[in-house]
This record gives C-alpha cells, structure tokens and sequence, in this order.
C-alpha cells in the first residue's frame, strides 16, 4: 500500500511542479484577470489564459498517461490538430466573413491601399526579426504579428516555424487587446490639429448587386495574385457570400455565431495549452513580444503616415482623415472604434466610424494576402 | 428538358474522366533505375534484380494502381499496377521501387519483364487508359554493373538525369530522395541574399498592393457603373431623359440624412409602419407569478457583471 502511496505522489503536479511551470501557471491568471476585471479581449484571453493552466500542470510524462497535448493520441492532441495543421484559422475566417460588412470598403475602394499600407508593420518587423538573427521563415512567422490578425499569425505559424507558434499566437491576441493603449499616442504624434478635424463625404449607398459580387470577385483576383492565401482568403469571402446573398441566412448566422464560438473556445484553448513552460520560457519568447510590439508600431505608423501622403494628390473635397489610417490593422473593429474616438475627441460631429471600417476589414484582406506571400517565399 | 440535363450530365462526365486522366500526368516520374544490381537493394525473398523506382512529385497522395509499365514501346501494357493492394497508394513527394525480374507472382511490385544489361532500355509508365504516357526513359547501354540512372533532382524534368555509383556523392538511393535535403532552398536562398529583408519587403509589399489596387480598380468601375444604372433608374422613374442626368452631379443621390427625414415625416403623417420582418413590435406580455417558474430561482441564470 505504501509503495502505491508512494507511485500515487510521483504522478501528482506537487512532486512533478517546477518554477517555470508556477511562472506559466501566473501568466494564464493574469490573462484571465486582463479579461475579466480589465475586460481585454474576453472572448480570447479567457479560454487562452485557461488554457495556459491546463498546459501547465505539472504530471509525470514517462507514465504513459497520453493526456499532454503533444503526447499523440491524447484529447488535448486530438484537439490540438486544428492549430497545428492549420484548420482552425480558416474556419475563423469563414465567421469573419459572415460577420463583416465590406459595404464601407465597396462604397470608398481607395481605402483599401489604406489596409495595404498599414501591412508595412508585418514587413518592417520582418527586417527588424532578422536583424536580431532569427531565420527567414521564423523573422516571417513573427513579423506577421504585425498585421493584428490571431488566426492569420496561429496559421502562418503553424506552417512556417510550429516551435515558436505558442509565444506567436500570445503576443499577437495580447497586443491586438492593447491596440486601444498602442495606437492614439501614435495618431496623435503624427498628425495636425486641421488633418484630425477633416470631415469625410459620407459613403454613397452599395447595391445588393454590389455586395455579392464583392466576395466573388475579391476570392477570385486575390487568389489569382497569391494562391498560398486561398485557406484564409477563400473562407473569408466565402463567409461574406453567405451573409450578403440572402438566401444562406441559415449558414451564415451559423458561421458567425455557433460555429466561430466554438472554434474560438477549441484555438484559444489549444493555443494556451501548447505554450508549456519548457518552450514558452525562452529568450526567443520575450524577442517574439517585443517584434510584436515593434509591428504593431510600425504598422499604425505606416497606415497613418500613407493617408498624409494619399491626402497629397487627392482633392481637397475627397481628403482622407488620417486618424482612420490607423484602422488599416485587421484588428476589426477595435482599430476603427480607436479611430472613431480620437476624431470625436476633436470634433463632436465627426464621426468616422464607418470611414475606419473600410481600411479595417481591408487590413483583413491585407493581412491573410501578406501572410500568402509570405507562405509562398518561405514555405 | 429532360435532352438537356442529359446532355449536361454527359458533358459532366466527360470532363471528370478527363480530369481523372490527367490527374497523373505531370505527377508521377520514372526516378531511379538499375539494370544489373548484383550487390545492391534486395527484395523481400532475398533476390536482387533490376529495380525501378516511381517519384510522385505531387504535394498529394497517388494511387498508381492500374497504371501500366512497361520496356516495350509497341505495347503499352506489358505489366499493369493490380489493383487491391494498400502499398499502391504512394504519399506525397514519396517513391515507390518495382522489381524488374519478370515474375508479377512474387506480389503487386515485380513486374511481368526484365532489363537487359549491356543494351539500350526503355521504360514507359501509362496511365490506366492505356493512352497517356505518364514518363519515359531510356537508360543508356553504358550503365554498368552496380550503378544506377537516376534524376539529378526528385522528379524535375529540367534537371536532367546522371550516372550513380555510390562514389563521392553520387548515392545509389532506391526508395528514397535523389537529393538528400538538410535545409529549405528557399530560406537558404534568402538568408544569404536577402541578409536584411529588404528585398522580401519591397516585393512582398508591391504583391500586397498591387493585389488590393486591382481589387480597388475593379471595385470602383464596378460602383460607377452602379451609380450610372441607378441614376438612369431614377431619371425614368420621374420622367426625363436619362442622358440629361449627371450621375456625378452632388444632388443625384439621396444622402442618409434625407432619407431619414423622409421616413420620420411619413412616420409622423402615417404614424404606421410598413410590413418589413425586421419590424420592432413591443407588446406586455401577461404572464402570471409563480416562485415555481421564477428565473430568480433558476439555476441555469448567468452571472451579471
């Protein structure tokens, strides 16, 4: 009995626990505090940072009790296979697409260089990534972090460098939830008084006709240009056909309710647990959040700064307000309510909320083409 | 009616077949051969023959049952892959080695014909139409004892094919990769020409851009057209000429605000609503009290925050 006794106490997490594991055991409350006392992103952190707990339970991995999540065979592998063969974040994207309203974007195109521009950030923490002695494919794997997309970043991750796609998918949820602290000092910085006051036209009306076309022509040229983003590309403008055709209402309040709810709890979840302390607890990691950091910088500086320079050549009753530039991150909606904010800061009347939707859901379109390319050169 | 979907369904048909007749073409090769193997790869019974060895290059597992193979170019047909066997489903970017020792009874990979040391030989796979030659090779006469024709590179038609002898670098390698890979050329290629990404950048920017401004491009004929149509429509509906309207002009569209104002007075003057289902109806609905059914109680009531 004592010897059975004494087996039991080396299966348990109090004689299997190490510091590094307590450290991780932290991080996981301290999203979950972010989410529920300081509301950041909720849907995310929560069941990333209870995912963190579960991936960090100490337990003896020569028992052979196949529970780990990298252990083959186990649940939480089972579970794991949508991240780590890629499956989970075009099934996100499909709810996107269901979920997002492009009309901002058909109504005004021109915006669309807006989430182009912005996408700098991805490119720009990619030089920076390599200056720091990362590989190519790794430097491509983080930059991405810079175009404020989660799946995006957990799916060029898993595919360009799986080791570092824990710490990848963290920093890229945990800025896109601070995107309300990084972005306004930024657009202040960078922009005048007059420039902050410019009124937009306010957008002409889209046809049904138009908004239907949209995805199928977007699917098809986006495709046409980069293949390697068809995962993300096709399923995004696919869930928008089934939105705005009228007669998938079914499918599409499907896609953007149920089935996004349970592939958000499934990535988060997974995602949090495969952050293990023996991989995540590594200098690379804390390289990996300042990259982040570092893109999501870049990213709304490039964005604002190419709205200045559009504003140049445009004319006077067609300028751009550049507090919508920072919008062109794929951080829907939150980097357009940003936007929206500031303007009414400034001007009561001006709201640019729907202006901002346009470079934002075009800074989705962007993001999952860059992180085509970036798949295409380095996969 | 009935001709048409008929007709339709053939139609159908016929390009599936195509498509399923082409689906290896340009996907399985010829890889590696060996003539007269007297002290290399031995087979299952011990026996060492002419081997050969089928690439698929594809990023896709093949199933090469019913292909044929064959070393006489008047028949097409000489050994056919049978069918039935789970081996014959090749993974992607993998090999698969035949024996050519004339005896198909040894199993599924031990072709009906031999090869002949000292002379020219031909091999030829077909697809399962009997048609469609998949890959063709001729391996020279030169080939001695022990060595082995092979791609220069795993199912690259460009690279050509070299002599292998096991010497220096020249590995015999049957069932696995001609080239034996460490690192992907591509991040090689980069991180040795691109050191500081600043090629990446300025082409993976101009792809990004490039692909949006078509999009953009495409986006705005698309409105314009739109705006044009919808001007004309409403030139019709008050009576003028719709050459005469300006589609650009400021006042030929309605602005949200009008539009508002216009719904508000009609709701005002009518002070009805019409009969759209996303109409918003408020009425009290009466319900008697009972502890037994009161949400207080109920467990399944979510935390409020």
């Amino acid at each position: 009995m004592l010897q059975n006794l004494s087996e039991f106490w080396h299966f348990t997490g109090f004689y299997n626990a190490t510091w590094p594991h307590f450290i991780m055991l932290a991080v996981g409350l301290f999203f979950i505090w972010l989410a529920i006392k300081k509301d950041f992103e909720p849907m995310l952190l929560v069941p990333i940072g209870f995912g963190i707990l579960i991936g960090n339970i100490p337990f003896s991995t020569t028992a052979g009790l196949e529970i780990g999540i990298y252990e083959e065979g186990s649940v939480l592998n089972i579970l794991y296979n949508g991240v780590s063969a890629g499956w989970y974040p075009p099934l996100i994207f499909l709810g996107i697409g269901a979920m997002t309203d492009f009309t901002a974007l058909i109504a005004n195109p021109k915006l669309m260089l807006v989430g182009a521009a912005a996408q700098f950030g991805i490119f720009g923490a990619y030089m920076v990534a390599l200056a720091l002695g990362f590989a190519p494919d790794q430097a491509g794997a983080i930059a991405i972090i810079g175009g404020a997309d989660g799946p995006t970043a957990i799916f060029l991750s898993s595919k360009l460098a799986p080791n570092l796609m824990g710490a990848i998918a963290v920093s890229a949820y945990s800025y896109m939830a601070l995107v309300p602290v990084i972005q306004p000092p930024i657009m202040r910085l960078l922009t005048t008084k007059n420039e902050r006051l410019i009124k937009m036209k306010p957008a002409r009306a889209v046809s049904q006709n138009e908004k239907i076309m949209f995805p199928i022509i977007g699917m098809i040229l986006t495709c046409f240009v980069v293949p390697s983003g068809l995962p993300l590309l096709g399923m995004l403008f696919f869930g928008n056909l089934l939105r705005e055709c009228g007669v998938t209402t079914r499918l599409a309040r499907t896609a953007s309710n149920a089935l996004t709810d349970i592939v958000t709890i499934l990535l988060g979840m997974t995602v949090g647990a495969s952050t293990q302390a023996t991989t995540f607890l590594t200098r690379e990691t804390v390289f990996i959040f300042a990259l982040g950091f570092m893109a999501f910088v870049i990213a709304s500086f490039s964005g604002v700064m190419f709205v200045k320079i559009f504003n140049l050549v445009l004319p006077k009753s067609k300028k751009i307000n550049p507090l919508i530039g920072n919008a062109g991150v794929s951080a829907v909606p939150m980097a357009a309510r940003i936007s929206n904010n500031l303007g009414l800061e400034y001007d009561p009347s001006n709201y640019l909320l729907m202006h901002a939707m346009g470079p934002n859901v075009a800074g989705v379109i962007g993001s999952a083409v860059a992180a085509g390319v970036l798949l295409g050169f380095l996969a | 009616m009935k001709r048409k979907i008929t007709l339709l369904l053939v139609a159908l048909l016929g390009c599936s077949a195509i498509v399923t007749a082409q689906s290896r073409k340009g996907a399985l090769f010829i890889n590696e051969v060996m003539v007269q193997n007297d002290s290399n790869f031995v087979d299952d019974f011990g026996k060492r023959s002419a081997w050969i060895e089928l690439y698929n290059a594809q990023f896709a597992p093949l199933e090469i049952s019913s292909i044929y193979i064959t070393n006489d170019r008047n028949n097409n047909t000489l050994y056919a892959v049978p069918l039935g066997d789970v081996n014959t489903h090749v993974p992607k970017r993998q090999h698969v080695v035949f024996w050519a020792d004339g005896m198909p009874s040894r199993g599924t990979f031990h072709t009906s014909f031999t090869l002949e040391p000292g002379k020219d030989n031909w091999i030829g796979i077909y697809d399962s139409d009997k048609l469609t030659l998949l890959d063709s090779v001729t391996i020279p006469a030169s080939l001695g004892a022990n060595q082995s024709y092979a791609r220069v590179k795993d199912g690259n038609t460009e690279a050509g094919w070299e002599i292998r002898d096991d010497n220096g670098d020249k590995y015999i390698t049957p069932s696995s990769n001609n080239v034996i890979r460490d690192s992907n050329d591509k991040i090689e290629m980069f991180a040795e020409r691109d050191e500081n990404g600043f090629a990446m950048t300025i082409m993976a920017m101009c792809i990004v851009f490039s692909a949006l401004l078509i999009l953009s491009l495409c986006f705005k004929f698309i409105g314009s057209l739109n705006t044009r149509k919808a001007a004309r429509r409403k030139a019709e509906a008050h009576g003028i000429e719709p050459s005469t309207v300006d589609h650009r002009a400021p006042g030929s569209h309605d602005s949200g605000e009008e539009i508002a104002a216009i719904v508000m007075a009609l709701h005002e003057h009518l002070n009805a609503h019409d009969s759209e289902n996303t109409v918003l109806t408020i009425n009290k609905v009466k319900r008697a009290y009972s502890p037994w059914s009161s949400k207080i109680y109920g467990l399944r009531e979510l935390p409020r925050r």
